[in-house]
């Protein structure tokens, strides 16, 4: 009784701090998501429209536009990051020389603010003065331009995600793949299994929890990707990088659509846990049923 | 590859220090007065926010701390990026959090605010404290400029920090060489000087984007503010360009019920705005490949890197690529003309129904959240008075005082710089700020998806600008403007 007592004690201040910042918040923008309301117009006040936003959502080519380009973007970023950061902890699971620099070095980027790292990325790929078109042009023949081609500025993006967060993924499944007891790699391995075997029916499947919650992660950062962007294309050429954030960020701050942008913001929280969702019954359940 | 390496660590490098520190001292007329006024205002620190511009910076790395010095009153000014700041402006005046004791009011937002009470009646504030009547300071010194900031009853609401007009810059070191100018002649059959009309601009910009391409420069005929994913671009069509086609304010009548489409009396798709889209998109073309990425201050640097012949550059950033060699490759070189106009324009200007192109600028405004409201006041005093002006006019290319264009310094620059304070001062009338309209964000992010669109190619210019004129009309009427 008096260890539950302390436990809510040392919880308190984290759940009042998560009431205040993550549960207030919540319930506002809610609020918020079923009122018209631009302090520019006419009519600053708030008005309360019903479930006109999210009727209005289910027309907007400019949201559906942007959820199109945004589950492409989450999927080969998040996908990517998986195969790369799987390779690398198996890389740094073995010795070769350097390999401390290089662990450090290759997680510097995760210690960068994303605003940071979308002005770093914005340099070097600008046309004409950037060093990636340049060696691309020099090596290639190729011109990269992300102000005017759509797949260019797509790829950047998606390999600007990868750069940023794939030692996030290493770094996960460098601490799930050290944990694995060694016993049934050896049982496998004196059964005759090989590697791919070794790999798809005792490494992946004891990693799993891990993998998914890494999937999770990355999963809803990638959803809600904004500064990166924003400060690398500002959602172009055209509306070909405008994710679901960045066209979240440009209804609410600047075009100070608030209603509306709440309700966006709402869709976007329901298809995350929709997704999430629905990788955990495809990935998870059906093992735990199988028993 | 070298070369192309070696360009980009200096434009990089150009880019970094664009915003440098000053180091100008200043004598401040009646010290005593300043020391005593700020007294009161012991261990206050106030809070602005505005955006990283060299008048901007002038204002945080020369004046706050010289007016610490003076008051002790403590000022910190928070520089940024133009998008940030009216995010954290507006932010902090919806939720009354009273973070900011001034904020950069720029030209075309000034209206909007008015509209929501955000801001202090500065003239009304003064006249009620008596006592912080700074003894230099006059409303009567400013210029004709500061009109953009009063309100009905004809006070000011902010005191006016930047002026400049978007110049037609061009290299007079290429449009004076005798080679060239022969080349140019042979080719066209005309004398190579500044462009009077979009056919001679688009002429001397396309011969001088060969040339480049002939000789191995890294050398193109003109600049073109032309982002695919930032309102910038948007900015340049409709207040620099598509006005030097007689198309004015937007293409949005506000006498006829706000409309923009043709068919209900607006001229945003009308035939001169096609017109005046198609040219610049052809311009944009043939300027640097850096140009579908360039905001404003991109297209400085650009022209200060010495990759343009001629351009059309803000006012802001004039003198620092005419003047200043740590930042600037084409010191010495630059001359400054009207911008190019179709016929009947210049005439609507001279007139007062039209205009030629941008006059852009600011002011800084007293929140009426403001926490600090009469240190406040001392400040934007303090940079409206006649002796600070002459150093920030040469840091930041901006004049807002009648008396600072007989200053020794900006006489100096304007020499070096083909008479652009000149320009300022006499054609400045010729020249609009941005409509009087307080929905400018939410037109603008209404119609730039289908403007980006434009610029990829996604969509041709007669649709899309008939689409945009449709969408503004739309967004309007949502807004409650439209009937």
């Amino acid at each position: 009784m008096q260890s539950n007592r302390l436990g809510w004690i040392l919880l308190a201040p984290t759940l009042v701090i998560l009431f205040f910042f993550g549960v207030v918040p919540f319930f506002y923008v809610l609020w918020l998501s079923f009122h018209q309301w631009n302090p520019f117009a006419a009519d600053p006040n708030v008005i309360f429209n019903g479930a006109d936003n999210f009727r209005a959502l289910v027309f907007d080519n400019g949201f559906l536009s942007s959820l199109g380009v945004t589950i492409a973007f989450v999927f080969f970023a998040v996908l990517s990051e998986l195969v790369i950061g799987y390779a690398l902890a198996q890389a740094f699971l073995k010795d070769f020389p350097g390999k401390a620099i290089f662990r450090t070095i290759h997680t510097l980027p995760l210690i960068m603010a994303p605003i940071i790292v979308g002005s770093i990325w914005k340099l070097m790929t600008t046309p004409s003065i950037g060093i990636i078109p340049s060696l691309l042009r020099s090596w290639f023949g190729y011109d990269l331009n992300i102000g005017t081609s759509a797949v260019a500025a797509f790829t950047v993006t998606v390999v600007m995600d990868i750069w940023h967060w794939t030692p996030l993924v290493t770094l996960t499944l460098i601490a799930a793949l050290v944990s694995l007891p060694s016993d049934p790699f050896e049982q496998a391995q004196i059964d005759g299994a090989n590697k791919r075997q070794i790999f798809w029916h005792i490494t992946l499947p004891m990693i799993m929890p891990a993998v998914l919650a890494t999937v999770f992660i990355r999963l809803m950062d990638a959803l809600r990707t904004v500064d990166e962007v924003l400060m690398l294309t500002g959602g172009g050429p055209g509306s070909a990088t405008r994710y679901l954030g960045v066209h979240i960020f440009k209804e609410v701050f600047p075009r100070t659509n608030y209603g509306y942008g709440s309700a966006i913001s709402i869709i976007v929280l329901y298809l995350t846990i929709v997704a999430c969702w629905l990788l955990y019954v495809s990935l998870i359940a059906p093992r735990n049923t199988k028993g | 590859m070298k070369l192309n390496l070696k360009l980009s660590a200096s434009v990089v490098a150009l880019s970094m220090i664009a915003g440098a520190a000053f180091a100008q001292e200043i004598d401040v007329k009646n010290p005593e007065w300043w020391q005593e006024a700020g007294k009161q205002f012991e261990g206050v620190t106030l809070h602005g926010v505005t955006e990283s511009t060299p008048a901007s910076n002038y204002i945080s790395d020369v004046l706050a701390p010289k007016f610490e010095d003076l008051t002790g009153i403590s000022v910190q000014i928070e520089t940024t990026s133009w998008d940030q700041m009216y995010d954290k402006a507006i932010k902090d005046m919806e939720a009354k959090t009273g973070i900011y004791d001034m904020v950069y009011i720029e030209q075309d937002i000034v209206y909007a605010y008015l509209a929501r009470n955000f801001l202090v009646d500065v003239t009304k504030a003064l006249k009620e404290n008596e006592g912080l009547n700074a003894p230099e300071y006059s409303e009567d010194n400013f210029t004709t400029f500061a009109d953009n900031f009063r309100g009905k009853d004809g006070d000011l609401y902010g005191l006016p920090m930047e002026a400049f007009i978007k110049v037609y810059l061009y290299r007079k070191d290429l449009f004076d060489d005798p080679d060239i100018k022969a080349a140019f002649k042979e080719k066209t059959g005309k004398e190579l000087k500044p462009a009077t009309t979009h056919e001679d601009y688009a002429e001397i910009a396309q011969f001088f984007t060969d040339y480049g391409k002939e000789k191995g420069m890294d050398l193109w005929g003109t600049t073109a503010q032309a982002h695919t994913g930032h309102p910038a671009s948007w900015y340049e069509y409709y207040e620099s360009v598509a006005p030097t086609f007689g198309v004015y304010n937007w293409g949005i009548d506000a006498d006829n019920n706000y409309a923009a489409t043709v068919e209900h009396g607006g001229t945003m798709n009308s035939p001169e705005a096609k017109k005046a889209l198609k040219w610049w998109l052809s311009m944009r073309d043939i300027a640097p490949p850096e140009s579908v990425q360039s905001t404003w201050t991109e297209v400085a640097t650009t022209f200060a890197a010495g990759r343009a012949a001629q351009g059309l550059v803000y006012g802001e950033n004039a003198a620092w690529i005419a003047t200043d060699e740590s930042k600037s490759r084409v010191v010495g070189k630059v001359g400054v003309a009207l911008p190019p106009l179709e016929k009947g324009v210049m005439e609507d200007a001279e007139s007062g129904k039209g205009y030629i192109g941008y006059y852009d600028g600011g002011a800084f405004g007293l929140p009426v959240t403001s926490k600090n409201q009469e240190a406040s006041l001392l400040f934007l005093q303090f940079m409206a008075l006649p002796e600070v002006q002459e150093d920030w006019a040469a840091a930041g290319s901006r004049i807002t005082l009648t008396s600072t264009y007989d200053t020794p310094k900006v006489k100096e620059i304007d020499e070096e710089l083909g008479g652009y304070y000149t320009m300022l001062r006499d054609d400045g009338k010729l020249f609009k700020g941005a409509p009087e309209y307080p929905f400018h964000r939410q037109v603008i992010e209404a119609t730039t998806p289908t403007f980006y669109q434009i610029l990829t190619g996604g969509i041709s210019v007669d649709d899309g600008l008939d689409q945009m004129a449709e969408k503004t009309e739309e967004e309007l009427k949502s807004l409650g403007y439209r009937k």
